[in-house]
């Protein structure tokens, strides 16, 4: 065989090894590549299994979320007017009447009054009812359960002298049953009771009669 | 005879640089592939077990709605029990 023949099989064994030498450790890669792939489908397949009712349930949560809001909202102006629900609601959550209420788009323009001078204590039951309502996602100062400044001190701070100064003792409440103690007698009219036990006067004012009642006929 | 030498000459000196210039970012590549695809399985797989507590919002959805009716409850009777302002 001719020289040149002998270097003509040595130069394609050498351009077949460097074939082999690099594909083979492509294909291996690739290979490598595949498995890992067909992990990451397979975690994607459950990460979307898994994620696929997200979107019903949360949009049910916030449904029943926003009627419950809503329901809140329609109270609270009810029961204490849209003006004073701003002030309660500032008193409540520092700053949250600057966004005003969402159902009555005119409360954003309002000045909400100071409520220590313009609440009653049932519209104060509303607050503290209204502190675990949704609508404390708006306080600026994030949530205010069980906050010390925000709970039952500042609930104090509106009616600082509702126990009566000077009375070293008030009356103890009254225990209720069957089998109480003391037996009150029903009454007819809610505040007005014919007698009152323990004490010896059972003139109790009756309520007033209304003209042209049956009382006053 | 002076062919073959050049054809031998071409072979080793031309072909075979060439072959080795294209299959060398070829084989980075697939290698440099590798450990992104690894850390996309990762990824999948964190974000996988971290859905794990999804069915919880079930559990949520049913409490919130209890608790909704709870405050529809307290609200009608504050309805009554309270003046309108």
């Amino acid at each position: 065989m001719p020289a040149a023949g002998v270097l003509l099989i040595i130069g394609v064994v050498l351009i077949i090894g460097a074939l082999a030498a690099f594909l083979l450790p492509t294909i291996v890669a690739l290979i490598a590549i595949a498995k890992g792939l067909d992990e990451a489908i397979k975690n994607v397949g459950e990460l979307i299994a898994k994620s696929e009712p997200v979107n019903d349930v949360v949009h049910d949560i916030n449904t029943n979320l926003d009627a419950a809001v809503d329901a809140l909202e329609g109270l609270l102006v009810k029961k204490a007017g849209l003006s004073d629900s701003l002030g309660l609601v500032e008193s409540v959550y520092p700053g949250a009447a600057a966004a005003g209420l969402r159902n009555y788009p005119e409360s954003t323009e309002m000045t909400p009054p100071r409520i220590s001078e313009v609440y009653t204590r049932g519209t104060l039951s509303l607050a503290r009812l209204g502190r675990e309502a949704p609508i404390a996602a708006a306080s600026p100062e994030g949530p205010v359960l069980r906050h010390v400044d925000r709970s039952e001190v500042a609930t104090s701070l509106l009616y600082p002298n509702f126990r009566p100064k000077g009375v070293r003792e008030l009356p103890r409440s009254p225990v209720i049953g069957t089998d109480s103690p003391v037996q009150y007698e029903p009454t007819d009219t809610p505040g007005v009771r014919r007698s009152m036990p323990g004490k010896e006067s059972t003139a109790v004012a009756e309520p007033p009669t209304m003209p042209g009642s049956p009382a006053e006929n | 005879m002076i062919l073959y030498w050049l054809g031998d000459a071409v072979l080793i000196l031309v072909v075979l640089p060439v072959v080795i210039y294209l299959l060398r970012p070829v084989l980075a590549a697939a290698r440099g592939i590798l450990p992104h695809v690894h850390a996309i399985r990762d990824v999948a797989a964190a974000g996988s077990k971290d859905l794990d507590a999804v069915p919880l919002l079930l559990t949520t959805q049913a409490q919130v709605k209890q608790t909704v009716e709870t405050v529809a409850n307290f609200g009608g009777s504050l309805d009554v029990i309270l003046d309108d302002a």
